[in-house]
Formats: C-alpha cells, structure tokens, sequence
C-alpha cells in the first residue's frame, strides 16, 4: 500500500514537473486565390485578363516561439527554417517539445533577424549555397518570388523581388503571431495574389537590394498569412 | 595515376600528423588591442588553416578555373594587386576599385572600401560572384570541389567530414586571412625594445603622431573608420563609396581608412589606385585636398610639411614594412598539396 501510494505521488510529481509533450507541426501553404499554389502555372491577376505566373517561390521563417497568453513556453533552438515551394517537404515545420501547459499563441519572424546576419557563417537552412544571400552587400534575402506577366513589358516579362536587408532603417523582418486552438496541425495559408494585388507590377517588377521599396513591399507581408480554421 | 592520388592522399595526411585546435595557431601581439573575431565560433586548427590557403591560391573558386584570391592578392605586395590601380579579374575584366591590402584582419569588423561586407566570414562570397572578379557562385564552387580530387580529403581532414558545404568552405577561407597577422616589421621591434629607429625615422614618427595618427591609428594604422580623404571625385568610375552601402548622403565619398602597415609594398594608393608613390600620396595631403562635402575634419586645417620634413616622414613609413610577413612560407602557395593536383 505505502509503495503505491509513494508510487502515485512520485508519478503526479513527475507530471506536474515534466507536464505535456506537445508534438505535431506547423503547416505553410502558399495559394494563388483559391487554389494551392503550382509553380509556372498561369494564373488571372483578380479577376483581370492579365496573367501571371510564379516560378520562384521561397522565404526564411525563423524564431519559433509558443505561448500561453503571455508566457513563453518553448523557443525553438536554432530556429531558422527556409520555405521554398519548388520542395513541399519545407512546407513543414515539426513540433515536438515539453511544457507545463498547452500552448495558445505561436510567434515567428518572416526573414532573418540583424543579429544572424551579422554571425558570419552558418549551415543548414542559412548555408549561402542556398541562394538567399547576397554578396556584393552581405546579407540574407528574406524573401523571394519571381515569376512573369504581360502586365510587364521588359526582360521577357519577368518580375524579381528580392527582400531583404536588416540595418536600421532598411530592416525588412516581420514578425507575425497567431493565435491558435492546438490539435495535432496548424494550418498557415499564404495568399500570394494578395500581396501581388498590392503591387503595380507594370511600373514595379524588379526589387533586388534594401531599399525603401523593399521595407513598405515586405510590410505587406504579413497580411497575407492567415491561420486556417 | 594511382600511384599518383597515392601520393597526395599521403602529402596531405603527412600534413595533417600535427592536427589539433591549437591556441600558438594565433598570437595577439604584445600591447594590441582584443581582436574582434570571435574565434570561439570558428576555432583555428592547422588543418583548417591549410585548407583555407589552398583554397585561397587555388583557381577553381572562379568560374572558368583561372582567377585565385591570389591574383589580386600577392603575397610579396602585401596581399594587394600590384602594378594595377583598379584590380582586373576573370577573361582581364577591370574593377572599379584597387584590391585591397589583406593583414591583421580579425581585428575588423567592416570589409571592403565601403564596407560592404560585415564578417570576415562572409567575404571570400563578394570577389566569388562578382562579374569582374571570380564570376562564379559559391553553390557552384561546392559542387567543384566536392568532385575535385583533392578536396573531400582535405574537408576531411579539417572538419571530420568530407561532405563540403557553403558554411564550411567560407570559415577555412577566413581561418587562413585571420592567421594574416603583420607584427614583426622594425616599428614593432623598437616598440618591443628590440631595435632603435635612426634619427630620421624618429622625426617621421614625430610627424606621423602630429599629422596622421588620428586616422591611422597605432598599433594597426587605421581607426577603422570611413573617411573623406579629399580625394576629387573621378566622374568616370562614379564611385560614391560608403553612400553605396548605407544610401546616406553623409556617406558621400567615404572609404575605408587603410592600414599603413606595409605601404612600401602595397602601391599604388587610395581606393582607385591613383596614386603610384608615397611621395604622390604626401603631395595629395599637404597640396591636394579638395573641400568636397563631408571632408574628414582631420583634413579640415592643412597639413604642412617641408619637403625634409616628407624624406622624415617616408623614413618613418617605411619601419612599417613586415619582411617576415611578406616572405613567410605558411602564407604563400601550397605547391605541396596544389602543384600535385
């Protein structure tokens, strides 16, 4: 009897200490109006004739983090993660951590913060033979989407932004957070004809540097993700 | 053939019998200043350090396989392009700009004339991709030498692995620049109680401290900061300088003050090269200061110096040269491990 009860109490202590494995993961899925994104498919820019097609498609989402209310429960380490729609397996982001009570609210950057972008080198994700970096001017590329429309007339139609840049009034990080009911998966869609909508691609097309433009394009950013329900 | 990738896989493991981090790989000089570098993040090792030189003297990081950092970056000149105001690089394409001098790197925290690049780390990628440079991309250099002969072996031996990677290619690079050091030169040697200057590099020094230790501040002859020089502006290269970086008009025409260290050996002069001699330099700062915006406030009250008082000065100047620097072996080309390739 006493070794149960010492048994029962050892278990409730071990709980209350350890508490919850939180598993599952964050799901990114890039659309083009209704429909999942495909690259180099032909789309209609909103409900115009003119068309558009995305062929490059990827950003950095990094500083993970999991709250209840206020509190931080879990901060992914080495939280640096590049979403790149030519590979869906990027798309997700696993969580698998232990805290003392579930979480509601999830915070993350959309680019890579100045701090990192002053580390030197770095592998995995922020490896530079990924093809986020810039060399004339060192820095991460935050964000990428190229892609073609005859809304523009030169270089065979072709659009290029580029965002990034992470010096004082040049900073172009977003940090987004969403409240969120936990299951197993959470669901973020990311509207790009939304964002597209925002720009005049006939006189915009091409951002490939921090700049002004590159700031106020990427403070539209976050508007276009969206928990899905 | 067999024999021969024999022979080079025992060179280099010959080469690595005396691997291990070691704290002697880097020495800070007696009465300088902590370096910068944060040497716990990318810790020196011998193996790491040859990899870095043979990648360093080595073509293949250009795109047709015919530029090294050494083309631009000779040994005996200081580790600058002699001969060439503005450096050219890969099929003889011509820069804007005078390669500069490579030493004492790890106490810098900006890179380039603009200041373009803010980790040493990251700055072997700028001459990589750069059109008239290296014109090739660092994702492309990685898949060079991971089919190369020589590389898994040595990435092997420096990092236990011989999966190369961007990361890893990058810290071997910047593991040979930091071990640049230039400290041996007769100034440091009388400043160690070591040696005495003659009568006339005394003056000098007396006159370097008056007219030009507030931007080439001792012991690394520069205070690292971006300057307006007073150089007039050349409407043909249109070259802005700092502005380029930081889009700020404050910026306008600002380079990076250069260390004076080695100056015997490293002409020509400024960011263009446009100057060919020491005595063109200390002409350009007793006779040839434009007032353009932003001038140096150091530069603001003219220099004066009788034309004795330059004979001291270049006397002085020339203490700064490092001929244990410029002709050391650890620092010059691999042959062992290159020449057999």
């Amino acid at each position: 009897m006493y070794i149960i009860k010492t048994t029962f109490v050892l278990l409730l202590f071990v709980f209350k200490t350890i508490g919850i494995m939180a598993q599952g993961n964050i799901c990114f899925k890039p659309m083009f109006g209704k429909e999942k994104l495909v690259l180099s498919k032909q789309y209609f820019i909103s409900n115009s004739n003119n068309n558009i097609q995305i062929d490059v498609f990827k950003f950095y989402i990094s500083n993970v983090e999991f709250y209840n209310n206020d509190q931080l429960l879990y901060k992914e380490k080495n939280s640096y993660h590049l979403i790149d729609a030519e590979d869906s397996t990027s798309f997700i982001l696993p969580i698998n951590f232990l805290s003392k009570t579930w979480f509601n609210l999830i915070k993350f950057n959309i680019g890579i913060d100045s701090i990192t972008n002053y580390g030197g080198a770095m592998g995995g994700d922020l490896d530079p033979t990924k093809g986020m970096y810039w060399t004339w001017q060192n820095g991460y590329i935050n964000f990428k989407l190229e892609g073609k429309s005859n809304l523009i007339g030169a270089n065979n139609n072709e659009f290029t932004f580029h965002l990034g840049g992470y010096q004082n009034t040049f900073s172009t990080l977003q940090t987004l957070q969403f409240p969120v009911q936990y299951l197993s998966g959470i669901q973020i869609n990311i509207a790009i004809d939304k964002w597209i909508n925002e720009i005049d691609l006939s006189k915009q097309n091409h951002i490939m540097s921090p700049s002004k433009e590159a700031v106020i394009l990427s403070n539209k950013l976050p508007a276009i993700f969206s928990i899905s329900k | 053939m067999k024999f021969k990738t024999f022979v080079i896989s025992f060179i280099i493991v010959f080469l690595f019998a005396f691997v291990s981090a070691d704290k002697s790989l880097f020495t800070k000089p007696q009465n300088w200043p902590k370096p910068s570098y944060n040497f716990k993040k990318n810790p020196l090792t011998t193996s790491k350090i040859l990899l870095g030189r043979v990648l360093f003297y080595d073509p293949i990081l250009s795109r047709n396989n015919t530029v090294s950092c050494a083309n631009c970056h000779s040994q005996y000149t200081a580790f600058t392009h002699i001969d060439h105001a503005l450096s050219h690089g890969i099929d003889d394409r011509i820069g804007t700009r005078n390669s500069p001098a490579l030493m004492n790197l790890a106490w810098h925290n900006t890179f380039m004339w603009d200041g373009a690049i803010n980790h040493i780390d990251m700055q072997a990628l700028a001459p990589i991709s750069h059109h008239d440079e290296m014109d090739e991309n660092i994702k492309h250099v990685v898949e060079k030498l991971q089919t190369s002969k020589i590389y898994p072996l040595l990435f092997y031996n420096a990092f236990n692995d011989s999966l190369i990677t961007g990361e890893k290619t990058l810290k071997a690079i910047s593991q040979f620049m930091l071990t640049l050091v230039s400290a041996n030169s007769k100034y440091d040697k009388v400043k160690r109680n070591q040696d005495s200057f003659t009568v006339q590099e005394e003056k000098g020094y007396e006159l370097f401290k008056q007219n030009c230790a507030s931007c080439h501040t001792e012991p690394l002859f520069t205070n690292m900061q971006f300057q307006n020089n007073g150089l007039p502006f050349d409407s043909l290269l249109n070259d802005v300088g700092r502005k380029r970086i930081t889009q700020n008009d404050k910026d306008f025409l600002k380079f990076k003050v250069p260390t004076l260290r080695n100056i015997e050996f490293s002409n020509p002069y400024m960011h263009d090269g446009r100057f060919k001699r020491i005595a063109d330099v200390l002409k350009h700062y007793t006779n040839g200061i434009h007032n353009t915006k932003n001038l140096a406030i150091q530069l603001q009250k003219p220099i004066l110096l009788t034309s004795n008082q330059k004979v001291d000065l270049t006397a002085f100047l020339l203490t700064l040269t490092d001929k244990e620097f410029l002709f050391n072996p650890k620092f010059g080309f691999p042959k062992e491990v290159l020449l057999n390739k």
